[in-house]
């Protein structure tokens, strides 16, 4: 058998998120977010009050806002769903 | 270049700054969009001015009438403009603390000045400027309704406008004479202040006084009108008006007769009408009720599932009123629904509410008329304020408490004041209501001896025993 390359399609998700206070907070956010199966990476922005989650396009994006929701008191909410980083 | 916003809120009174508050909390850029002042009715031209000015009539009142025997009437001059200008600034000063510096503060917050419109569903038109949203929030409000009557269209008339700090219907000249049309709550109450103020008023209502509300309610206030020279035609039917600026006049029908009422000015304060018409809602999918409404279902959302509705533009879907601390709650509740999910129901089971006349007026739940109408088993008692031992003690025995119950479990289900301090009584009947408390439970509470929250001891006791007996304290 040959060696394949598996290209991992990915999503990008972008969050309003809520409740953030200062960095503590952030990194609240981002752990929470990456401990959701299948997300890769997130990044939390605090002046901006949002984030981006690169993802597998299995991930339900309801499951990342419940997720910050579980963490109270943060909130977070779907703004849109992108299948590349600038698209 | 078309700006996208998580919420766009259309107006800017209690809903929708509740609304922002909440929102912007949960994350969201939000848009508002205010085509008048800020802050909205209450703030600028209903409830703050309005119980601004009612308290000093009623200092002008009270030093003409001071009840106890021994105290000497005196006279308190009225200079107009100024009492409007002190109102003014309360307003303004209020408006700066609350609406303005409240809206400086949010985060990822604009305010767009000017109309709304929407343009489809998710876009508004503001002066040219294209406003995009995922999510939007109706709290548009509402504005004096004005009756199709003959003539009106031809003659200035005033509506609670006048309360205005800044626009062109605001009042600042005292009227020598007042024909109030309408009997609802906003009539009553500014009938009383200007009566008290100095004008002589003539009130015109098409039933009785406050209809709606327990019957015995607007009977009482209606004497006390009498009492203090305020003339008050019910059964009156508006046929046609007349006159020009600084004299009108109109012809009413009465049971069995006509009448023609004279007066210098003319106040139309008939009702409320949502602010709809020109939102152009059916470019966004959205529909109006018969009224104007828009309908909603118990969540505040529309038939449009990203777009919702709150506050006065709901008018009484789903027990709902129009009044303040209603569209505040309506405005939170939204932001949580659209943002986070929450899945929150508007309860309107629960909502004290108060007509700031003299004596005042509160009610919570429902009327006798409303519970019998559902048959439910209840049993009802009135108890007049002489029986509560404040009310003797300072001369203030006007009025009663009216206590609706269910026979089966004696839980409260309605409760209807008239009397000294009956806004701020009401709520330890709405409390008791929340946590569904039975009759024996506020009969059972010890209250603070002497005051008027005893009526509610004293009313609950009535349904048991002969409350004219009682010692002191209602053991
Ligand atoms: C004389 C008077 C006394 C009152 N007293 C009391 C009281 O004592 N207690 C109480 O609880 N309630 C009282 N009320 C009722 C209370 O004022 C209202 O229930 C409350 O203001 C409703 O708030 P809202 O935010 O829903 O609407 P509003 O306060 O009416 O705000 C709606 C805003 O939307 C704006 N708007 C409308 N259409 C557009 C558009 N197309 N584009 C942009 N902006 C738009 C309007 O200009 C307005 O500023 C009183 C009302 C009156 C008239």
């Amino acid at each position: 058998m040959q060696g394949v390359i598996v290209v991992q399609p990915i999503v990008y998700i972008d969050l309003g998120v809520g409740g953030m206070t200062c960095d503590d907070c952030v990194r609240k956010v981002t752990d929470t977010l990456e401990s959701v199966p299948g997300v890769n990476r997130a990044s939390v922005d605090l002046e901006g009050r949002s984030a981006v989650v690169e993802a597998s396009p299995e991930v339900g994006p309801e499951a990342l806002t419940d997720a910050v929701r579980a963490a109270r008191p943060y909130n977070a909410f779907v703004r849109r769903v992108r299948t590349s980083r600038d698209g | 270049m078309a700006d996208r916003f998580d919420l766009a809120i259309l107006g800017s009174g209690s809903t929708a700054f509740a609304a922002a508050i909440k929102a912007t909390d949960l994350g969201a850029h939000v848009a508002m969009v205010e085509r008048r002042t800020l802050g909205g009715t209450c703030a600028n031209r209903g409830c703050l001015p309005s119980k601004n000015l009612i308290e000093a009539a009623r200092i002008v009142h009270d030093a003409a009438h001071p009840r106890y025997p021994g105290l000497t009437p005196a006279r308190i001059d009225v200079d107009f403009p100024w009492l409007i200008a002190q109102k003014d600034d309360v307003v303004r000063d209020y408006r700066a603390k609350k609406y303005a510096s409240v809206a400086d503060a949010l985060a990822g917050f604009e305010l767009v000045e000017g109309d709304a419109r929407f343009t489809d569903a998710h876009a508004l038109t503001v002066g040219g400027r294209a406003i995009e949203a995922d999510r939007f929030l109706i709290a548009t409000g509402s504005r004096p309704a004005i009756p199709p009557i003959p003539g009106l269209d031809a003659i200035p008339y005033l509506t609670s406008d006048l309360l205005d700090a800044d626009e062109a219907g605001r009042l600042t000249e005292l009227p020598v004479s007042l024909t109030v049309l309408g009997g609802g709550y906003v009539a009553v109450e500014l009938a009383q202040l200007f009566a008290r103020l100095g004008s002589r008023v003539t009130v015109l209502a098409r039933s009785g006084l406050l209809s709606g509300y327990e019957p015995a309610l607007g009977e009482t206030l209606g004497g006390v009108f009498r009492d203090e020279g305020i003339e008050v035609l019910t059964g009156a039917r508006v046929e046609r008006v007349a006159g020009a600026e600084g004299a009108v006049s109109v012809a009413v029908e009465l049971v069995g007769a006509g009448r023609i009422v004279r007066s210098e000015h003319l106040l139309v304060a008939t009702g409320r009408r949502p602010n709809t018409d020109d939102l152009v809602l059916d470019r966004a999918g959205v529909e109006l009720d018969a009224d104007g409404f828009v309908p909603v279902d118990v969540r505040l959302r529309t038939r449009v599932s990203h777009i919702w509705a709150a506050g006065d533009v709901i008018g009484r879907q789903h027990g709902s009123q129009m009044a303040t601390p209603v569209g505040a709650r309506q405005g939170r509740i939204v932001a949580e629904n659209a943002l986070a999910d929450a899945g929150r129901v508007f309860d309107g089971t629960v909502i004290p509410r108060a007509i700031f006349t003299d004596p005042p007026i509160a009610v919570v739940g429902r009327t006798e008329a409303e519970v019998r109408a559902s048959h439910q088993p209840a049993a009802a008692a009135t108890t007049p304020l002489q029986y509560v031992p404040r009310a003797g003690a300072i001369h203030k025995t006007t009025g009663f408490v009216k206590l609706i119950a269910s026979t089966i479990d004696e839980r409260v289900l309605g409760v209807h004041m008239i009397g000294e301090s009956a806004p701020e009584v009401i709520h330890e009947a709405a409390m008791a209501m929340r946590y569904r408390a039975a009759l024996p439970d506020l009969v059972d509470l010890i209250h603070v001896y002497p005051t008027m929250a005893e009526a509610l001891k004293i009313g609950a006791q009535a349904f048991s025993r002969d409350v004219t007996k009682l010692s002191c304290c209602a053991e």
